[in-house]
């Protein structure tokens, strides 16, 4: 684990037009996150986790402020910019797992190939790599409606890994799954994060989930509160 | 895998609704193969028609007989090349309404030369022109009712009474033509002018009409001008137009089929875009959250936006190819059945390409709103929605 | 059964408020139901009014004769002599001894249509003045009647109102010779208003017809007295004519459009066959998006033959619904409508689209058709929908 700078958020505002009314989300944020780092972010609905979620993965943009990712700016890139940044950069994992019904594991996992210039042959082995991973070689040809909630939440983490990203952003990741399962979830996170050198982050409002990461955030009205390491 | 593949399990994930609209489709251009066919058929008189052929009627109407000096006289005028003549002879076997044999009285030599696109073997050529009792008969004619070269055949007529008695004629099959474009006319047979004025009750020496071409279709008007000119304010005045015109107007007088064709075609075509565009809508709706999870995967919007509209082409094109080969069948095998009735009923290609390019609009039009709604889908509500 | 009906109608009302949720799907169906039955219509409209114009130009008590095998007027000849020996035969109606007979002929003229500007061909009848008197509901609406032995002409309503150049007091050339038109006149809507009427002698000797002629009409006693003259005309070798019924004649020439209507339903039918397939979608859709709320009224008790009843109902409603919009569309576009078409005679039938009470019936069976089978599949899986599916979460 370095302590190389992977992103970092300065004075970042964000704000809604709901009505006639504008809510501010976020006043003059600052964060930053480490290469490898595995961050849990918690918080009660309304608090901005999804917010700040979305504005890290490239999904949502800041109303001002600087988002800096591995020495580059985000906030400024267009949205098909955007689209290529994340596709290159990020794997996402989402709590009800979001696999296209129509496709097998395997596909599902290809998936973010389709984005890369990988040739069928390559394509193929990373998939086999990923599948194999998370222990789900064997799954391979089934369809997401023949698999438990645990084993598509692996194929998703498959989906996520397969183009060797950087970054992981877990959006309630265990949230539809039982405690069994969940802390498999969670654990092969750990293994991702600890071996594989992927930065994680998670946003859980579940703190059996949290204790899986090195650290925890507390995320209140649009800020930062003093629980636990605090960046 | 590639896009191909997920565009077509997006296509076929609900099975039943694949195989409904795609039959939906199926069914328009089942309708525009066949009515267009229909039209063609009744139209191939226009099309088929030279561009050097003028057609001279009696002035009163086309029924209205000619005196036979006129066909020299017109063979006579400036810019003429081949002139020919014709009577309706009215002619029928069995049942008078039912079984109609479309058959003309004609200057044999003269007639093969004005149309000039009508092919018969050299040596039947020559039989029939030595026979005077013989025929010529079309293929398409011949096919439909099985005759051969060498056949006796009996006609009558429904107008004409044989100076023997009786109304009905034996002819001897000498021959029988064809043409190399299967939508020209062959649905008929001519005999022997001078025969027929000597077998028929009345006698008398007139003309139906009269047919010519020529030299240059640029003189056309000018010939036709002369030709009407020449018999003015004589006892039989005349109207002379292109063979073009002519078969128009008369194809014209059955009223407006060609609107009525074309508005049937219209409404088809128009509810089942209405149905497919409804069901493209539909179809991309439902799958809202899954676009934006390929959003947030980093598929390109542009890239979303093909994929729909390809979607939507294919689902167009599967129905709509299936839908014009059967159109090609049924009218292949009406065309048999039909033969007597509509004698040039083909599905050419023609109606084949445009068929393609209205695949290809429906695909669009149903396409666009769906791809575009995609296109601009927002990543956040489409999770929401999802 | 009083308990299937009252949970039937709870579940119809239900179906049908929720019609709104999936309005574009559901006007869809409406939409390609109406087109079905307008297109229907519309040929059915057509060929019947065709049909119309025609038998109700016949009388049952005027026999009509023509040369024997010709079939058609236009086919026909009947010489003087002929006609002399029909003005004695039995069993004819007569005034002051005399029968109301008219020999008659047309030569077939043309004419400018006024919606293609094209020519087409119109006869020009020469007849007996009699020959207004067998044609019931004859009446001069304009000018007078012509002149025997002149050049004068009166002219059909329905040419009047079809085509160019045929105004009263109008000089209308036919080939070389001119005519002027003294008088318009009506039959009360059929055939014999798409002709021109003149002296059959003045024809005769303009157009080289000699002493010919091509039909005769005479008024019978009765309808009962056509065996009669058949009989005189059998044992008269000179008589080498067909008699029929007047009515029996044109009923004959009315069914020469029926080809359209034969080609109207194939084609509605096949057009049925795509409506069907897309309201099948609308229903299943339908279903789909009722489908907790059918499995909780099965949970709490009702019964899967009301989901049935409710969802054939809404399909019905719909394509019932369409068939309505489509007959009154077909009533507004095409009832009375003008077109002329060339019929039995080889002359322009100038006639009006007739949309009947019965074809109306015909137009809703068809949308109800559409209804029935397109309800049918959907209400059955709505009717085997598990009860289980009330209680899954919407993911």
């Amino acid at each position: 684990m370095s302590d190389e700078m992977l992103f970092s958020l300065n004075n970042i505002t964000k704000s809604f037009v709901k009505g006639r009314e504008n809510i501010s989300v976020f006043d003059n944020l600052n964060m930053t996150i480490n290469k490898g780092d595995f961050l849990a972010i918690m918080g009660p609905s309304g608090s901005g986790k999804t917010t700040l979620l979305n504005m890290l993965g490239g999904v949502d943009q800041p109303t001002s402020g600087e988002i800096t990712f591995d020495g580059g700016r985000v906030d400024t890139l267009s949205e098909s910019q955007l689209a290529g940044w994340r596709a290159n950069n990020i794997g996402f994992i989402f709590q009800f797992y979001n696999l296209m019904p129509m496709l097998n594991a395997a596909r599902n996992v290809e998936l973010p190939l389709l984005l890369t210039h990988l040739n069928k042959t390559q394509r193929q082995k990373s998939v086999e790599t990923a599948l194999e991973l998370v222990g789900l070689a064997d799954r391979a040809k089934h369809m997401p409606s023949e698999l438990s909630g645990g084993q598509q939440q692996r194929v998703a983490i498959a989906r996520a890994v397969v183009s060797d990203p950087k970054l992981l952003l877990c959006d309630e990741p265990t949230g539809d799954l039982d405690r069994q399962t969940a802390d498999e979830i969670l654990e092969m996170l750990q293994l991702l994060n600890r071996e594989f050198g992927k930065t994680i982050i998670m946003v859980t409002h579940d703190p059996s989930a949290a204790k899986f990461a090195q650290r925890t955030l507390h995320l209140d009205k649009g800020e930062f509160v003093e629980k636990d390491l605090v960046a | 895998m590639n896009d191909l593949y997920l565009i077509f399990k997006n296509l076929t994930r609900k099975k039943l609704r694949f195989f409904l609209t795609c039959f939906a489709i199926f069914i328009a251009f089942l309708l525009f193969g066949a009515v267009m066919a229909l039209k063609g058929a009744l139209d191939s008189g226009i099309e088929m028609s030279a561009d050097n052929r003028l057609v001279t009627v009696h002035k009163t109407n086309f029924t209205q007989p000619l005196p036979y000096a006129y066909v020299n006289k017109v063979k006579n005028i400036e810019g003429v090349k081949d002139v020919t003549h014709a009577n309706w002879f009215g002619g029928y076997q069995g049942d008078p309404t039912r079984n109609q044999i479309i058959t003309f009285a004609v200057d044999p030599e003269s007639y093969l030369d004005v149309y000039s696109e009508l092919s018969t073997e050299p040596q039947h050529k020559q039989n029939w022109l030595k026979n005077r009792a013989g025929a010529l008969v079309g293929e398409r004619l011949a096919q439909a009712n099985n005759w051969k070269v060498g056949d006796q055949i009996p006609i009558s007529s429904n107008i004409f009474s044989h100076k023997d008695g009786g109304q009905t004629w034996e002819f001897i099959i000498e021959g029988i033509f064809s043409a190399e474009d299967k939508q020209t006319d062959t649905n008929y047979m001519i005999f022997h002018y001078k025969y027929f004025m000597e077998t028929q009750s009345w006698g008398g020496d007139y003309v139906g009409w009269l047919v010519l071409t020529t030299t240059d279709a640029g003189f056309n008007e000018a010939v036709a001008k002369r030709i009407d000119e020449g018999f003015t304010n004589s006892q039989a005045e005349t109207d002379t137009s292109t063979e073009k015109a002519f078969n128009k107007a008369f194809i014209e007088q059955m009223g407006n089929i060609g609107l009525i064709i074309f508005s049937v075609i219209f409404m088809a075509f128009f509810t089942i875009l209405v149905l497919v565009g409804n069901t493209m809508v539909l179809a991309i709706r439902e799958r809202t959250g899954e676009i934006a999870v390929l959003k947030t995967l980093g598929f390109p919007s542009l890239r979303i936006f093909k994929m729909v509209i390809m979607e939507s082409l294919f689902l167009s094109f599967a129905g709509g190819l299936l839908g014009i080969a059967a159109a090609y069948l049924a009218v292949a095998g009406l065309s048999e059945m039909l033969a007597r009735f509509l004698p040039n009923l083909i599905l050419g290609a023609e109606i084949i390409i445009q068929a393609l390019i209205y695949m290809t609009l429906l695909g669009l039009v149903t396409g666009i709103i769906p791809a575009i709604n995609a296109l601009r889908l927002n990543i956040i509500t489409g999770f929401s929605r999802g | 059964m009083g308990q299937i009906i009252s949970q039937s109608f709870a579940v119809i009302a239900m179906n049908l408020r929720s019609i709104p949720r999936r309005i574009w799907m559901s006007l869809a169906m409406v939409f390609a139901s109406a087109v079905v039955v307008a297109i229907l219509l519309a040929f059915l409209a057509m060929v019947k009014g065709f049909e119309t114009t025609l038998s109700s130009a016949g009388s049952n008590d005027v026999a009509i004769f023509m040369r024997g095998g010709s079939g058609a007027e236009l086919n026909s000849t009947v010489t003087r002599e002929q006609v002399n020996l029909l003005e004695v035969a039995p069993a004819l109606f007569k005034i002051d001894d005399k029968p109301v007979l008219s020999a008659e002929l047309y030569v077939i003229v043309d004419g400018i249509k006024k919606t293609t500007q094209t020519e087409a061909n119109i006869p020009l009848r020469g007849l007996d003045i009699d020959g207004t008197k067998l044609r019931s509901g004859f009446q001069l609406i304009e000018g007078r009647m012509f002149e025997p032995g002149t050049n004068e002409l009166i002219v059909g309503a329905g040419i009047l109102r079809e085509f160019d150049g045929f105004d009263l007091n109008q000089e209308v050339r036919f080939g070389k010779y001119s005519w002027k038109v003294v008088g318009v006149f009506s039959t009360g809507g059929n055939v014999f208003e798409s002709e021109l009427w003149s002296d059959a002698k003045v024809i005769q000797s303009l157009y080289n017809r000699g002493s010919s002629f091509q039909s005769v009409r005479a008024k019978m006693d009765s309808p009962a007295s056509l065996t009669e003259l058949q009989t005189y005309i059998e044992n008269e070798p000179r008589l080498n004519l067909d008699v029929k019924a007047e009515s029996a004649y044109f009923a004959e020439q009315g069914s020469s459009l029926s080809y359209m209507a034969i080609f109207g339903r194939v084609i509605s039918m096949i057009m049925a066959l795509g409506a069907i397939a897309g309201a099948l979608n609308t229903m299943y859709t339908s279903v789909a998006d009722r489908s907790r709320e059918i499995a909780t009224l099965r949970a709490i008790g009702f019964s899967n033959i009301s989901a049935f009843i409710g969802t054939i109902i809404e399909a019905l409603v719909l394509a019932a619904l369409g068939g309505v919009i489509g007959a009154l569309a077909a009533y507004l576009l095409f009832d009375g409508l003008h077109a002329s078409t060339l019929g039995g005679s080889f002359t322009q039938v100038v006639f009006s689209f007739r949309l009947s009470t019965e074809l109306f019936i015909q137009g809703l069976n068809m949308a109800l058709m559409i209804g029935l089978i397109s309800g049918f599949f959907p209400a059955w899986r709505a009717a085997k929908m598990p009860v289980m599916v009330a209680f899954q979460n919407g993911h």
